[in-house]
């Protein structure tokens, strides 16, 4: 038998000054199974919240009903209020008679009364059918999984085994490192790039905590936060790498080359390799699909059609330690981990696509990253910046930025943030190289809000003499040996014309390739555009709807390397969180099946979006629908959707909600 | 074609292949059906089929979810068998489904067969059974579209019209639940409206607990509903209760592009969404 | 026409953006007219057509679900499905006789305040021009 206490808030004239308080204690007084009603001037004040305990301490109260201010104020307040008397937390139910009654009904006294003792009518009717629920505990698994190695991956896995917990880090490439092992230098320090990451790469490599796959692929994931089981697929390398020292002679004699990916099919390769000098791990793998024995392989074990490739074998003649193993499968790896963090970073747009520019067909016409490569010491060309179709020095050089960003045309309407900076740097980069090189940058913002970067766009102007032009190009083609950029100059008003040797297009930011499906294997969302979605993209940047699984770095948006570090380090700080607890609490109010009534149509199992539901077959051979404590989020849909009604929401039950409508003008 | 479903039934419980054959026989009345169910090969020559075999036998199947049984299915009946397959009710390993071309079933009325077909038949678009181990009679490409002409009639009707079109209905509602009962989709244990906790609909035999009753009911068959039309044909006060169970098949069709029954392996319309639907509702 | 009657909705708000949206009505002290009872769900994708259907039978007017902006569902997918579901039960409510006009489905966000509150005034003007539903 319930024994309701039903307290008033006057809100000081919040609801006082419109609702009649004492008719309303008066009129609720009277309602059956409320033993208690009375009002106070600041309910969820001290001295409020100690009359309520009181109150149910002496009057043997076993439910509540607080008429206040809306829920979303203070039912975690009152919540605790009630615990502290040992009375369950959740046998109490708040009734909103401010935000929803005194404050929209302010011109009309009698009829907000009226209204105000409906909504607590509601209320009382639903907290009888309140129950005392219990949040479970669940254990965690302290491993962190990481995917993807470039530096928000590599920080969040240093931060997270420095706390002290172990990691795997998973690489789909041979060697971590990202695309910050592609730049020469970053913005606006012009630091060297592979300074300041190898140590990190390094640190990494050699951290006792962190365990590194690369050259593999996650493939798979289950469960649920703390309890993941992911299957990882580690593809074969072809060479042993605990035998392997990394001493090089294998990719130095590798007869088979191919355009270097890296190099962004600027420079070449070898079948045997490692895609850049300060590689970690720094041991080869071997491309099965070009190296040549393979290809002797193949051709042996298909019937020995055709021309017969040559037994190269160098590698393998030429191993010190005979780590080249042909007979290396690609393997299956299942383990265990408490969280996920994805930060599997960019690619630049395809500037293909832009044909007006002579994109993928002039040689000259070259993205920022390709640039980037083109100035790097360890680059194609050895740092020295020339023409990919004569190896000519430039002397004039023209930018053009949004290529593949703010163009609605083109499918990708965002802008990347980074190319404005990224431009101004390569336009300064190119003085230094050599002095009489002349850059044009059309743009049509210049967007540099950071930390020194607006410092830093005034230098290339000021220092490196770069002329800026407004407007954006409508056409590059080619003039001899020269390419013409036909643009306009907004903030004159004239056409403009520029002949330069080398038109570097400042492509723009998107996500890696197989980030939605990866965002499938997960169950976490993704835009439009395939870039993670965060849980909320104000206040928790780094945690996604899902619990457990967190994102950092540019596949959430388009980033710079200081805040992708900083995103890094802070789903770290998520993860050591979720770790540093013994077990974790799950929310009570969630689904339950009445196993006698569910017939197991499994319509509940099909729409939950959590994945939430399962199924089970019972001793009498009926199939059942169960729920997954830990992943329900108590939306209610699959209740909705049950025609039997044999899920029911705890702390919205069926039962509850009916009388909730039940309980109206009766 | 009566032979070749004996011969087949025969077969089939001959070599143990099925426990139960369900099929139609002669009534006692001589010249109806009604539902058989032959376990022994002995009795195959029980079966008939013509056009008096209204009954959709899937229901049946429900209870046999475990053994292996053989059934005579016309096309609204393989329609209800997709239905039971898609809702996890049956095992497609423990069913033999004998397919019979249909070209619809006649009215009966006080001893004798008229010439009208079924209302159901009228507007069926299938000769061929959904689905089938074995078929008996010619097949025929299907060349009838929907049509939802008494639907359209009553949609067309002023909402004060319709108001009393269906209160006339719905008083003369006795809650026999007959309806329930012959439905192959209505299979849960304990239905909504017997249900105490929460007390959906009240016992009261009076017009709002009526019309809670079938609008509810018609709505946990919306999307599932095959239009075997066997509900309105046993309601005792002749309710047309296809007229609502059709308004819903002709909204799912045109708006979700789904049609009940076709398919076991589908994701029901309730069950699924399209991220960019356009369903008239703003975003 | 009972022109003089007060209609009664019910409405079924969801916790994270609906309800958040009808506090912003109050903490902007719009007014709206009182006709309006706030039922508060976890996510508009929880009503039942039992309830709507249950809430006409007791004597609501009108009834109004209402959830978060399509695509900005809190628990991802749940109004997707509360659209399907409205879609197909509006039209043959209407069929039976409850005129469509009384049944709404809305989205409306948590900073949408002002939003909420002319949707109120709007409904309760439409109802009470269309009348009582029991007449």
């Amino acid at each position: 038998m319930a024994r309701i206490g039903v307290f008033v808030c006057h809100c000081g004239t919040n609801i006082a000054g419109t609702v009649d308080v004492t008719k309303v204690v008066e009129v609720i007084k009277k309602l059956p199974m409320v033993v208690l009603a009375t009002d106070s001037k600041y309910t969820c004040s001290e001295p409020g919240q100690a009359s309520i305990r009181e109150a149910i301490i002496e009057n043997n109260l076993n439910r509540v009903v607080i008429a206040s201010c809306s829920p979303r104020m203070h039912e975690a307040t009152f919540r605790r209020t009630v615990a502290s008397t040992g009375l369950n937390p959740y046998l109490l139910e708040i009734a909103n008679i401010r935000e929803q009654c005194s404050w929209v009904h302010s011109d009309d006294k009698e009829v907000a009364t009226a209204k105000a003792i409906e909504i607590i009518k509601m209320a009382v009717s639903k907290v009888i059918r309140h129950e005392p629920l219990f949040p479970t505990q669940v254990e965690i698994t302290k491993r962190a999984l990481i995917i993807g190695g470039g530096i928000t991956g590599i920080q969040a896995a240093l931060d997270i085994a420095n706390a002290g917990y172990e990691v795997v880090v998973v690489e789909r490439e041979p060697s971590i490192g990202g695309r910050m092992s592609q730049l020469d230098k970053t913005f606006p320090t012009l630091d060297c790039s592979a300074c300041i990451l190898t140590p990190k790469m390094v640190d990494l490599g050699q951290h006792p905590k962190i365990k590194l796959m690369t050259y593999a692929e996650v493939k798979k994931v289950k469960g649920f936060v703390g309890n993941f089981e992911a299957e990882i697929l580690q593809k074969a390398r072809k060479v042993d790498h605990l035998k392997c020292t990394g001493c090089g002679t294998c990719w130095q004699k590798c007869p088979q080359k191919i355009l270097s990916q890296f190099d962004l099919g600027l420079g070449k390769r070898t079948a045997i390799y490692i895609p850049f000098a300060q590689a970690v791990p720094p041991k080869p793998v071997i491309d099965v699909s070009i190296c040549r024995y393979i290809k002797y392989l193949n051709w042996v074990a298909t019937g020995q059609e055709g021309k017969k490739p040559p037994e190269c074998r160098i590698c393998e003649k030429l191993c010190p330690t005979g780590a080249i193993t042909w007979d290396q499968e690609e393997e299956l790896i299942t383990e265990k981990f408490g969280a996920v963090v994805v930060a599997t970073g960019y690619q630049t747009y395809d500037h293909s696509h832009y044909q007006e520019y002579g994109g993928g067909a002039y040689p000259d016409v070259i993205s920022g990253l390709q640039l980037e490569r083109l100035m790097s010491a360890s680059g194609p060309t050895g740092g020295e910046v020339i023409r990919p179709s004569d190896g000519a020095h430039p002397k004039t050089v023209a930018f053009v930025c949004c290529v593949g960003s703010r163009d609605q045309q083109k499918g990708r309407p965002y802008c990347s943030k980074v190319c404005c900076m990224y431009t101004a740097k390569h336009a300064i980069m190119l003085r230094e190289h050599d002095p009489e090189i002349q850059c044009y940058i059309f743009y049509i913002d210049v967007r540099t809000g950071g930390k020194d970067f607006e410092e830093f766009y005034l230098r290339a102007i000021d220092e490196a003499g770069v002329i800026y032009i407004k407007g954006r190009p409508s056409k590059i083609y080619r003039d001899g040996k020269k390419l013409k950029i036909l643009g306009e100059d907004a903030l004159i008003g004239r056409p403009v014309e520029i002949a330069a040797d080398l038109v570097v297009l400042a492509t723009g930011m998107e996500p890696s390739i197989g980030a939605d499906e990866l965002a499938r294997i997960l169950n976490a969302s993704y835009d439009t555009y395939n870039f993670m979605v965060e849980a909320h993209p104000k206040l928790r940047p780094v945690e996604t709807q899902t619990d457990g699984v967190f994102v950092a770095g540019a596949c959430v948006g388009p980033r710079d390397i200081p805040e992708c570090v900083a995103h890094g380090g802070a789903a770290a700080a998520k993860v050591s969180a979720l770790f540093s607890q013994d077990t974790l609490t799950t929310d009570p109010l969630i689904a339950v099946v009445n196993q006698a009534r569910c017939i197991g149509c499994l319509l509940c199992v099909a729409i939950c979006p959590f994945k939430a539901i399962s199924y089970e077959v019972t001793r009498d051979k009926r199939l059942i629908a169960v729920v997954n404590e830990s992943l329900c989020k108590g939306c209610g849909l699959c209740m909705a959707s049950c025609r039997p009604k044999a899920v029911d929401l705890r702390g919205f039950t069926n039962q509850q909600i009916l009388d909730e409508v039940n309980s109206l003008w009766l | 074609m009566i032979n070749e479903i004996r011969n087949k039934a025969k077969e089939l419980l001959e070599k143990k292949r099925v426990e139960c054959v369900i099929g139609y026989e002669r009534a006692t009345d001589g010249l109806t059906a009604r539902p058989a169910f032959i376990y022994d090969p002995s009795e195959v020559d029980r079966l008939i089929f013509d056009e008096t075999c209204v009954h959709n036998l899937s229901r049946f199947l429900i209870d046999k979810k475990h053994k292996a049984t053989a059934i005579v299915a016309k096309p609204c009946d393989s329609r209800g068998i997709n239905l039971l397959l898609n809702e996890s009710q049956l095992k497609r390993e423990n069913l033999f489904i004998i397919g019979v071309v249909c070209s619809g079933v006649k009215k009966v009325r006080f001893n004798q067969i008229e010439d009208s077909l079924q209302n159901k038949c009228q507007y069926c678009p299938q000769h061929v059974p959904s689905v089938y181990d074995f078929l008996v009679g010619e097949p025929v490409t299907e060349t009838a579209s929907r049509n939802y002409a008494e639907v359209t009639a009553i949609e067309d009707m002023t909402s004060a019209d319709r108001k009393l079109f269906w209160a006339e209905h719905f008083d003369r509602c006795i809650r026999c639940y007959g309806c329930r009962q012959v439905c192959m989709g209505c299979y849960c244990y304990e239905c909504f409206v017997d249900e105490l906790d929460p007390l959906w609909a009240g016992i009261r035999i009076a017009s709002s607990e009526n019309r809670m009753w079938n609008t509810m009911r018609a709505f946990h068959l919306a999307g599932r509903c095959i239009s075997c039309g066997e509900c309105e044909r046993v309601c005792p006060v002749n309710i047309p209760l296809m007229l609502l169970n059709r308004k819903l098949e002709k909204d799912t069709v045109h708006l979700f592009d789904f049609e009940p029954g076709i398919n076991a392996e589908t994701t029901p319309p309730f069950a699924t969404f399209k991220k960019g639907e356009d369903l008239g509702i703003s975003k | 026409m009972a022109l003089d009657y007060e209609p009664k909705i019910v409405g079924f708000l969801c916790n994270w953006c609906s309800y958040a949206g009808a506090d912003l009505a109050g903490t902007s002290r719009t007014t709206y007219p009182a006709n309006v009872r706030i039922i508060r769900v976890p996510c508009s994708g929880r009503v039942d057509p039992l309830f709507v259907v249950k809430a006409f039978q007791l004597g609501a007017d009108g009834v109004l679900i209402s959830g978060c902006h399509v695509g900005d569902c809190h628990y991802n997918e749940g109004n997707f499905h509360t659209r399907r579901r409205f879609v197909l039960l509006r039209p043959f409510l209407d069929y039976l006789g409850t005129e469509k006009e009384r049944f709404r489905l809305e989205w409306v966000s948590a900073s949408e305040g002002k939003k909420f509150s002319q949707l109120v005034s709007e409904f309760t003007e439409t109802l009470k021009r269309i009348g009582p539903r029991k007449t």
